[in-house]
């Protein structure tokens, strides 16, 4: 039961609070880490100091060295557990020989650690970057690693947002830790294979905004948006790695799309298409901010497939009706992104680029050579998109059946109910 | 992605097992569990009581009512269910066709189409 004196705190100073935490979650764990090696017993340690500064803070105020104080608080929490378990004896030595003599002695818990600990984070936070995403995990337990670990989410928050049990996450998590131990991976800048290693990290976060983005459950008071996370964890890769044109481009393609968020989707979660969505409740900031980014980074050369599709939606964001679009740029940036990532799903949009510029019997006949693909004949964005050219062509009956169809095959609820009502709107 | 994997039965399929290869059976399908809640993909499993004590529920006037059947014409009932979080549709097909018994009895596989928050 709150006394009175935690009621007194406002909800700006928790939310400040909660944004500290986040913030210096991952530059903790990754000193933490460096310093001791055992990412496992170092990311639990973490995890409980973050714990005690929630409970903290928000009576006694926020000390005047936040990452000092976390810092402090979770190395005595991870010599306290090596300590507590005798059979870890040698690894407890590890870490006696690791800590500053200063440190054993005590000191108070806001003051700043050594110089090396005040400077900014060092690599840190990209070399845990690398390892939550690292390839010998399952893509669920790199996102859940990730989550928890950069994110500084808990793990109850990443269950709520995923709607799995808590049990179940906590399940993903340390089997991630596990292999990550067992499997002997380093706490190190990947050589040789950066460039693999990065984009696993870029589809990680971009999976994680997507869940957050197509997600169909209602505002999560528990859960804290997915896409929001994705967000800013992305601003933080590109922080990082202010050079890298991809996350750049993945950065720019997240704000471009979640600027229509406001008016993607009705108040009674209906879905609404682009073409019909209120371009004036877009979030104007969010466009800005990424053309400003993706046009910076188009012209530096090695262009690929994130920095293209933020091109587009670019392109989408910029027009104020859907006729005012510039449809032969998009078609052009979709040859492009065609060339360097070949994917039925970007045949699939570039078949409705082709629609506007050439008319949809054209559409259709791109949407037709991925027919005989397998893994796309049942898909229900193929039976949307060839609904949606039907009936632009004038085939009234065709577009129903195939928007019935596709309503069948998708397993999203207001999705289903858009294309049922397209469907009926036909017959009608 | 989530999986409603269901399993079928009728009392023949259940007689045709000898009464002392149940343990080993259960076992098998105790294992199959362990290991796929260790993965974090299973989250939960459920079998299902005889069609005997299962009964149809409707409401009438704000209160309950019970009866014994009649049921859907079927001549297999549920005997379990499994719901699982996996990356893709082929994952879930595959951990389907890992069942104990899904060399010989198929195992329904359904992809879940929408679900609450426990605590919304």
């Amino acid at each position: 039961m709150p006394d009175a004196r935690t009621e007194r705190v406002t909800d700006g100073t928790r939310r400040r609070i909660e944004g500290l935490l986040r913030e210096f979650a991952p530059q903790v764990l990754g000193t933490l880490t460096r310093r001791y090696g055992q990412f496992d017993a170092c990311e639990d340690a973490t995890q409980e100091a973050l714990l005690k500064a929630a409970l903290y803070w928000p009576e006694h105020g926020i000390p005047h060295s936040p990452r000092g104080w976390l810092l402090t608080v979770a190395s005595r929490v991870l010599i306290d557990e090596f300590r507590s378990d005798s059979s870890r004896r040698r690894r407890e030595d590890a870490v006696y020989a690791a800590t500053p003599q200063s440190e054993l002695l005590g000191r108070p818990a806001d003051s700043i650690a050594d110089q090396d600990e005040a400077a900014p984070e060092r690599d840190d936070s990209l070399k845990l970057l690398f390892l939550c995403c690292h390839p010998s995990l399952s893509v669920p337990s790199q996102i859940a690693l990730t989550l928890r670990a950069v994110g500084g989410l808990t793990t109850a928050q990443i269950a709520a947002a995923f709607l799995v049990p808590e049990a179940t996450m906590a399940q993903r998590i340390s089997r991630g830790k596990a292999t990550i131990e067992s499997g002997g991976i380093r706490f190190e800048m990947p050589a040789g294979e950066a460039r693999e290693r990065l984009q696993a990290v870029q589809h990680v976060l971009y999976l994680i905004f997507n869940e957050g983005y197509t997600a169909s459950s209602g505002e999560n008071l528990t859960a804290p948006s997915l896409s929001d996370e994705a967000i800013r964890l992305t601003r933080l890769l590109r922080r990082l790695l202010p050079e890298d044109g991809e996350t750049a481009g993945l950065l720019a393609l997240m704000l471009l799309t979640d600027a229509r968020r406001p008016a993607r989707t009705l108040p009674d979660g209906t879905l609404v298409p682009l073409a019909e969505q209120d371009r004036t409740r877009w979030t104007s900031a969010s466009i800005a901010e990424g053309v400003a980014l993706i046009s910076e980074a188009l012209p530096r050369g090695a262009v690929g497939p994130f920095q293209l599709q933020a091109a587009i939606a670019a392109v989408h964001d910029e027009a104020t009706t859907m006729e005012d679009t510039d449809w032969p740029q998009i078609l052009g940036l979709y040859d492009l992104l065609q060339k360097v990532a070949p994917n039925p799903m970007t045949t699939l949009n570039r078949a409705v680029a082709v629609a506007m510029v050439h008319g949809p019997r054209a559409g259709l006949m791109v949407v037709e050579s991925l027919e005989s693909d397998g893994r796309m004949a049942r898909n229900h964005r193929l039976l949307a998109t060839r609904a949606h050219l039907r009936e632009l062509a004038g085939d009234r009956d065709g577009a129903a059946s195939d928007y019935r169809q596709a309503a069948q095959r998708t397993a999203s609820v207001p999705e289903r109910r858009y294309l049922i009502g397209r469907a009926a709107a036909l017959d009608a | 992605m989530k999986y409603l994997l269901m399993i079928y039965g009728n009392q023949q399929k259940w007689s045709s097992l000898q009464a002392e290869d149940w343990p080993r059976e259960i076992a098998k399908q105790d294992a199959y569990n362990k290991k796929y809640a260790a993965t974090g993909e299973l989250l939960g499993a459920y079998g299902l009581a005889d069609a005997a004590a299962s009964r149809l529920v409707t409401r009438k006037d704000g209160v309950p009512v019970l009866s014994d059947g009649p049921y859907l014409e079927t001549k297999e009932y549920m005997a379990s269910f499994y719901l699982v979080d996996v990356e893709s549709e082929e994952r879930a097909y595959e951990l389907a066709a890992e069942m104990p018994w899904a060399d010989q009895y198929p195992t329904e596989v359904w992809p879940i189409l929408h679900e609450s928050a426990s605590d919304a």
